[in-house]
């Protein structure tokens, strides 16, 4: 029965499965990661392994990509930083539990089973690359020249129409990162604080009926409003009905860093101050800063 | 759980005349008690039509909120809740269940069943309701027991176990009564189950038959499986058929074969996996078969609402069944012989030219999943999926659910896992591209033409099915949580309400205190809909 059912799995598993821990009358949330196996049992076992890569492709490639290396809204997970925590016991509390605030859904695998995900997932961690470029240089465009903090916020620094960048470092790999600035349309980031498909960092112009035009992100919509932010940061809320026209273009409003706009040397600065940007804590219990 | 003196006198208030009782008789004529939504569908015709008017396309806009119920249980709501003599009753994730006084939204009682710590579900703790005969309601759990509750008080009556859910099987669906038997259908073709439909006696619990929906050795058609690949085959059966009380007829889909997307070990067309099966429910016996994507690699399991319905073909008036099929195409069969009548794509398909003169989809080139991937629509999720269809026999059209996507279908033998018990068995994965956007709509197709007559544009993420009423209306939902009313005539939107959460199921009508109610289920609650009281 997939009903999506891989759709689901895939689809609804992370959109909205959510429930499986109730909340009736006074029972307390049930944990399912009892603490008492930290470790992973399976750890090099090359047969988990192989049966873990199998359940990642099942079970996590939608959203964490093929081979682990990050997708439109999952984490690249082959950086070897983990955002919440990278011990056998967190990345396992993690898949069974899911984080809160964020795409990441609880999952009702057996025990065995996560351990195998997580025995693969440690054969495609790789070690930190050696660094390139330099990182203070790439601060120092971030907030200056290269305007990248007119968009984006970096430890409450920094615009707020695109995705806040604090924790970027633990999330995506260079190459992404370089994706990312060299062609920022390719993969639309997912805005992921509501949970659907359907909401990603993508370009909406919006036409009122007395004929002015606006132009930004959308930070929320359904099928029949639009709520969109600007270029100037104003909110406004639209019902689609009353606008002249609505149209989403498969394009970030991020310009495009080319060569000519910055050369290849302040590129690596600028991904070795990205790469740096790691979390310090989990932000597990705060919830996400994921979007606003 | 108490019923309250309070309660009591409501209850006697608004129960109606007859006793309260579920008959066969009464089931077999729902549309003549409106006020009721007595099964899973409405109706055994599987139209989830409701013959109420009261609400209609001039004053819809004035629809506004009776009652809320919160569940208090926390996950994807898919139940369509029984409305039985001014109480509903209704089931959620996790094998909860509550009866609600309609009048007022206040809970009569609430079950909740223990179950097991791992359960082998692929899609989630859902469940999608009830059946009801006599004074009591059968429901399957996730942990695959049948159970029969006293609908006075929510008590256990009986709970039987069907099927090993260690092996991954599991009950979701609706049961369906017919006469004195409970036909209920059953998950798990994730899991490498063996499907089948049960029917158990009412009164005792006590198995009356099992049609697997996959033939055993020696029986006609399990050559239609390489080697010993059908005793794992998938086919499962988990959402509620349709039934015709005077061919006798039970209608049921069936789903995807297993592993869903790696087919090189189950060559040959894997009967009947996707196909639309036509039972004596007296007996269990097949009595004919239409299948309708051989040997699929796509997952689109067939197990959606099958819409039975009478018409003039040709001039000759011919007893039919519709289906709007997972694979994008719209089909309709003769349903007292299983005879191909038409089939039309009704969204982007790329995997098939056409269907043939016997019903059989002519094949494209390169459309199988491969190791580096291949796109193909309909998605996975199908160009529908489960979401309950609906039928008008005021428009004549069929209402559903459907989705633009394509996806990109990945297996390869490598990552073919072995068979383990109560194991995914899978093999594969899909996802859609990430820049093509997904659309959301909902058709309305003229089954004589299998045309699409209109379509109405959700945004993306919409799960929600549709019903339709005399009223001239068509309830839809889309995933950020409106509950929307369409002109069936036209699409035109006439009514909408933001309820907050994500709508997983299709709404009900039925009347209390001789008012017309549109209920449905959004995030954890249940929202009761009528035209404000005159003064």
């Amino acid at each position: 029965m997939r009903m999506g059912n891989s759709g689901v799995r895939i689809t609804l598993a992370a959109v909205l499965a959510g429930g499986l821990t109730l909340h009736l009358s006074a029972q307390p949330p049930q944990s399912s990661a009892p603490a008492e196996q930290t470790r992973n049992p399976l750890t090099g076992d090359a047969q988990a392994i192989s049966k873990g890569a199998v359940l990642f492709r099942q079970e996590c490639v939608f959203c964490h990509g093929v081979g682990a290396r990050g997708g439109m809204r999952g984490p690249d997970l082959t950086t070897g930083s983990w955002t919440h925590g990278g011990s056998d016991a967190d990345l396992r509390q993690t898949i069974t539990d899911g984080v809160a605030g964020t795409a990441m859904p609880p999952n009702t695998l057996k025990t065995d089973e996560i351990w195998q995900i997580i025995a693969y997932l440690r054969t495609v961690q790789q070690a930190a690359p050696p660094a390139v470029g330099d990182q203070a240089r790439g601060e120092t465009l971030f907030f200056g020249t290269a305007r990248c903090s007119t968009c984006h916020i970096v430890n409450g620094r920094g615009g707020r129409l695109g995705p806040e960048l604090s924790t970027v470092g633990s999330a995506r790999s260079r190459a992404y990162l370089v994706e990312s600035i060299r062609q920022p349309a390719k993969q639309l980031t997912q805005i992921r604080a509501f949970g659907g498909d359907g909401l990603k960092y993508d370009t909406v112009t919006a036409v009122t009926a007395d004929g002015r035009t606006i132009v930004g992100v959308p930070m929320n919509e359904d099928t029949f409003t639009l709520q969109v932010m600007d270029q100037s940061e104003r909110v406004y809320s639209f019902d689609k009905k009353s606008l002249k026209s609505v149209r989403h273009e498969n394009r970030s409003l991020m310009p495009a860093y080319d060569a000519a706009r910055l050369p290849d040397a302040d590129l690596d600065n600028l991904v070795a101050y990205l790469q740096s940007l790691r979390s310090t804590a989990s932000v597990r219990k705060g919830g996400s800063h994921e979007n606003h | 759980m108490r019923i309250t003196d309070r309660v009591l006198l409501v209850l006697c208030l608004v129960a109606a005349p007859v006793a309260a009782q579920v008959t066969p008789e009464r089931l077999a004529n729902a549309p003549a008690e409106p006020q009721q939504w007595l099964m899973y569908s409405g109706a055994y015709d599987g139209t989830r039509f409701s013959p109420l008017d009261q609400i209609n396309k001039t004053n819809v806009q004035r629809l506004s909120l009776q009652w809320v119920f919160q569940t208090g249980v926390r996950g994807r709501h898919e139940t369509t809740p029984l409305v039985i003599d001014g109480i509903m009753y209704l089931t959620t994730p996790q094998n909860h269940a509550y009866a609600v006084d309609t009048r007022t939204g206040r809970p009569l009682w609430h079950y909740q069943r223990a179950l097991p710590k791992e359960m082998s579900l692929c899609c989630g703790p859902q469940n999608r309701g009830f059946a009801a005969l006599g004074d009591r309601l059968f429901m399957g759990t996730l942990d695959a027991h049948v159970v029969s509750l006293d609908a006075k008080t929510g008590r256990v009556r009986w709970d039987v176990a069907a099927a090993d859910a260690d092996k991954g099987y599991s009950f979701t669906g609706a049961p369906l009564v017919v006469k004195d038997k409970i036909i209920v259908g059953v998950a798990g073709g994730e899991y490498g189950v063996r499907g089948f439909i049960d029917a158990y006696e009412t009164e005792s619990g006590k198995r009356a038959w099992r049609l697997y929906t996959i033939p055993g050795e020696g029986e006609k058609g399990n050559d239609t499986w390489k080697g010993d690949s059908w005793k794992r085959g998938g086919a499962p059966t988990w959402v509620t058929g349709s039934y015709d009380p005077k061919l006798n007829l039970l209608y049921w889909g069936t789903g995807n074969p297993g592993p869903q997307m790696y087919g090189a070990n189950r060559l040959g067309d894997n009967l009947y996996s996707d196909s639309l099966l036509a039972i004596d429910p007296d007996t269990g016996t097949l009595k004919w078969h239409f299948q309708f994507t051989p040997h699929d690699v796509h997952d689109w399991d067939s197990t959606h609402t099958p819409i039975l319905f009478d018409d003039t073909i040709a001039g000759q008036p011919r007893k039919l069944v519709a289906v709007a099929n997972r694979n994008g195409f719209f089909y309709v069969l003769d349903r007292a012989t299983g005879a191909y009548l038409l089939g039309k794509p009704y969204t982007q398909v790329t995997w098939a030219k056409e269907i043939d003169g016997n019903g059989r989809p002519v094949l494209l080139p390169n459309t199988d999943p491969t190791a580096e991937g291949n796109r193909v629509c309909p998605s996975g999720t199908g160009g529908t999926n489960w979401h309950s269809p609906s039928f008008s026999p005021r428009t004549r059209l069929v209402y559903f659910f459907s989705y633009e996507q394509c996806d990109t279908f990945m297996s390869d033998e490598k990552l073919e896992p072995p068979y383990q018990p109560g194991r995914l068995f899978i093999g594969s994965a899909f996802f859609p591209l990430p820049e093509e956007r997904q659309a959301s709509k909902v058709r309305a197709v003229d089954p004589k033409t299998g045309n699409v007559r209109w379509e109405f544009d959700e945004f993306a993420d919409a799960w929600a099915g549709v019903s339709s009423t005399a009223g001239g209306l068509v309830f839809a939902g889309d995933g950020q949580g409106n509950l929307i009313a369409l002109d069936a005539d036209t699409g035109k939107d006439l009514w909408h309400m933001q309820l907050g959460a994500p709508i997983h199921t299709a709404a009900v009508s039925y009347a209390a205190d001789g008012r017309q109610q549109i209920a449905i289920v959004a995030g954890d609650a249940v929202f009761a809909f009528a035209l404000p009281k005159e003064p």
